[in-house]
């Protein structure tokens, strides 16, 4: 059969990196066309030549009924039928279905020398769009604030069938529906297959993957690793194509089975959050150990952190470091006690852009040896220039001088910067959330061994990450939560992606 | 070896860029060029000892409010309610010292702990517990300032203050040194040491930098939101001493309009209207700038209609070399 659309040797470089290395991609009608990779692999940058956002700098594209091009526009894109539906919805929350579906194509109507909005036929299409998306119970002048995740998305899927879409790329559309809602947006998948559609399907779950694909193609750092029949792959074949190693052992000790860990250095006791986002979490932590934390995003892991770090609001449990109790109320207790926090977003809650690699890395010193709540305090700039250089040379940091703004670093550099300054501030705990989230391979293996040296040499290492190889790479026990609890916890040598998933879900194995 | 000696020769021949220059120096050469315009069209008037004594002492208010303006203005907020603080603690020190006979340092020292600092705390506590911009907040509170001073005095003149304050005060030090130019001085010299060395002072640069991570830091952000309008308060009060000893009596109406000033000198100084970046001896010259063109125009004869004009030239100006030229500015 003739493709929908086929990608050949697609090719896109962003500064310092190749984002797209020949990549072939082609979409029949009805199939569900896997894409498969890890964080950074190049899913999102393919799709974004897809929708027309990114201009690919080698290949071409070929699309069914209108020609070859050497890039895509927004316009042309949709003009051709590719229809995206992002993870981060794009539905107006204030706006109502029938307004949301008809957004910048409102019908109108002729009335004498006027032209009017035909709300009445507007109405009538939507509701039998929503029939088609099993969304019949919902009104089109329902507000899309008013319903849930899974519906937003059927909304979204109804407007890419009210304008003809011949693909409907899905980016991880299922990372926050519930079993039943997954099993409702597959039977809209299988009527779209079955009407011709061509649908490219993004996720991470690889037995959604078994259960909804035709064919994968799997990419990897950027490259093309290949395109497969779905039913001939197991899903440890795909872990394997997809990350091109044994992932566990990576980081872990030689023989992380027999390893020996130390007495237990910090311990978490029925940690219950006041707003319900932590419940009665439990666990504890042994020296040299590196103890992860796996979920679904909003399953409880940052915010059981937070409770930790003190940056939450108020939560109740018993924490100890060494056996004593801590008394945390907020980050500033923490740093006094001797806990850190990398935090998910760097530039956000991470740095600040107007101090120099010498300021950043010194501040959490300066600010634990201040007095008065940070009030009180000299600073000494030969003390932070030695601290900095430390650190530097310790961590590897790139950077033109220390006087070098941090905001004008890479992000895997900006991330050494941080953990440098936690270092100079000599934590005992350090929790990292998502510690490699935009960092490029490289840089992410500098800092796993970074993280596991920070382990051997006595620091209570906690990672908590969305990313599965990772943990599996990384970690010597790994907990699992959802809805607020830790759901499961395993040993690093009965770990699997499978078994993690499930417990994601809030089943345990 | 060949190597070496191109790295020598590029270093040597290192070229000279505007931007850095900028960045480094752009208050001070607008200050010169100023300096040497009116002083080549007035040699004789506006270029002696006398006059320019003159023009600092006129500036020494200027540079008090814009001092702790800049406070307000490196947390990427505002605050309004300097010139009202001014009026306000300088009426109240005026009848403490008229009416209830007051030893004038005990007056003073009550004009400043309690007036300056305690309404600038008043003020960082509304910013904080209510969340809302500074902006609002200090706007309220400079009409709600502005209304007891008329409240105070009566819409009155306070005047007959005690010789031994306004003689001190208003006074030359050495006979040579207007006190009101040493106040400022001295004020500038505290602070500069405050934001440059304090731990405080690195916590308020980073609290204007990232607010977000500041919190995640660890540094108390409320705190320091408090002791950022507390020290704007504390030096509005004190150009507020400075503003009655100069005028022997406190006037309702006085300081109208004067946080613009304040804002300008800031702005002026290189300092960044988001927060987190700016140098505090920059305000003193931003604030001399100001001083300068109202001084300067006026022995060229340019009617004081056109003086504001001038101002609002240079600000926008000023900022828009600094957007263009300035090497580091942060949202690069």
């Amino acid at each position: 059969m003739k493709p929908i659309i086929e990608m050949r040797n697609i090719t896109k470089y962003f500064p310092g990196a190749i984002a797209l290395d020949n990549i072939h991609f082609d979409v029949q009608p009805g199939e569900v066309h896997v894409l498969l990779g890890e964080n950074g692999a190049g899913k999102s940058t393919l799709m974004k030549v897809l929708s027309g956002a990114y201009t690919p700098d080698g290949g071409v594209i070929a699309i069914d009924g209108y020609g070859e091009y050497a890039k895509l526009s927004p316009h042309l894109s949709a003009e051709c039928g590719i229809s995206i539906i992002y993870q981060e919805l794009s539905v107006v929350n204030w706006l109502n279905i029938r307004e949301n579906i008809f957004m910048g194509h409102l019908k109108t109507k002729k009335a004498g020398p006027l032209t009017l909005v035909d709300t009445a036929g507007m109405n009538a299409e939507t509701a039998d769009l929503l029939q088609r998306v099993n969304l019949g119970h919902r009104q089109p002048g329902t507000e899309v604030g008013a319903l849930s995740i899974s519906e937003k998305q059927m909304v979204e899927i109804a407007k890419a069938i009210a304008f003809n879409a011949r693909i409907i790329v899905m980016d991880e559309p299922t990372s926050s529906l519930t079993e039943d809602e997954v099993q409702r947006l597959f039977a809209i998948i299988r009527q779209l297959k079955a009407q011709g559609k061509g649908i490219v399907f993004i996720s991470h779950k690889l037995s959604e993957i078994a259960e909804i694909g035709d064919r994968i193609t799997i990419l990897k750092d950027g490259g093309y690793v290949g395109t497969y029949n779905v039913p001939d792959l197991t899903t440890d074949d795909m872990v394997r194509l997809m990350v091109g190693r044994e992932i566990k052992g990576t980081y872990q000790h030689p023989a992380a089975e027999q390893y020996q860990f130390g007495d237990v250095l910090f311990e978490c006791n029925h940690l219950t959050r006041r707003d319900g986002k932590a419940k009665d979490v439990s666990f504890a932590l042994r020296r040299g150990e590196i103890l992860g934390f796996s979920g679904l995003v909003g399953a409880g892991r940052s915010e059981t952190m937070c409770a930790i770090y003190g940056a939450a609001p108020k939560a109740e449990g018993e924490l100890l470091l060494e056996g004593k109790p801590l008394h945390i109320k907020s980050p500033y207790d923490a740093l006094q006690q001797g806990i850190g926090l990398v935090t998910e977003n760097r530039r956000e809650t991470g740095f600040f852009p107007n101090f120099s690699n010498r300021r950043n890395i010194a501040i959490a010193y300066q600010l634990k040896k201040s007095s008065f709540g940070g009030l009180g305090g000299i600073t000494n700039d030969a003390k932070e220039k030695e601290l900095a250089e430390l650190q530097r040379d310790e961590l590897q940091i790139k950077c033109t001088s220390l006087e070098q703004l941090t905001s004008q670093l890479s992000g895997g550099n900006q991330q050494k910067v941080i953990l440098g300054k936690w270092m100079a501030a000599g934590v005992k705990l350090l929790i990292f959330d998502e510690p490699t989230k935009g960092i490029d391979v490289g840089t992410k293996s500098e800092i796993y061994k970074l993280m596991r040296s920070l382990a051997d040499n006595g620091i209570g290492v906690i990672v908590v990450s969305s990313e599965m190889p990772e943990l599996l790479g990384l970690c010597d026990r790994i907990a699992v939560m959802a809805g607020g609890r830790i759901t499961a916890t395993y040993d690093i040598g009965e770990a699997t992606e499978e078994k993690l998933a499930k417990a994601a879900t809030g089943e345990t194995a | 070896m060949k190597r070496e000696e191109r790295k020598l020769t590029t270093k040597q021949t290192k070229k000279f860029s505007f931007g850095e220059y900028w960045d480094r120096y752009s208050t001070i050469t607008i200050l010169a060029l100023m300096v040497a315009v009116f002083g080549v069209l007035r040699p004789t008037s506006f270029l002696t000892g006398g006059n320019l004594v003159k023009v600092m002492e006129q500036s020494s208010i200027t540079i008090l409010l814009g001092l702790g303006e800049f406070f307000a203005i490196l947390l990427g907020g505002i605050d309004l309610s300097v010139s009202s603080i001014m009026a306000l603690s300088g009426a109240l020190t005026a009848q403490l010292m008229v009416n209830m006979g007051l030893h004038p340092v005990v007056a003073v020292l009550l004009g400043i702990v309690v007036f300056g600092a305690l309404i600038g705390m008043v003020n960082g506590v509304l910013v904080t517990a209510t969340g809302l911009p500074p902006f609002i907040i200090t706007l309220g509170t400079q009409a709600i300032l502005r209304s007891l001073v008329y409240i105070v005095t009566d819409a009155r003149a306070v005047s007959g203050l005690p010789a031994a304050f306004s003689k001190t005060v208003g006074g030359k030090l050495g006979g040579i040194v207007p006190v009101p130019i040493v106040v400022a001085l001295i004020t500038a010299i505290i602070l500069t040491f405050f934001t440059a060395k304090s731990q405080s002072g690195r916590n308020l640069y980073a609290l204007g930098g990232n607010s977000q991570s500041a919190w995640y830091a660890g540094i108390a952000v409320k705190k320091h939101t408090i002791l950022a309008f507390a020290i704007s308060g504390v030096c509005a009060s004190l150009a507020g001493m400075v503003n009655i000893a100069r005028l022997a009596a406190a006037e309702p109406n006085a300081g109208t309009g004067y946080e613009t000033y304040a804002i300008e000198a800031v702005i002026i100084g290189g300092a960044s209207f988001f927060g987190g970046i700016g140098k505090i001896p920059k305000v003193v010259i931003g604030g001399l700038i100001i001083g300068v063109i109202n001084n300067g125009l006026n022995m060229v004869g340019v009617s004081s209609y056109y003086q504001q004009l001038a101002m609002g030239c240079l600000l926008i100006l000023a900022v828009t070399l600094d957007r263009f030229f300035g090497a580091s500015r942060k949202n690069g």
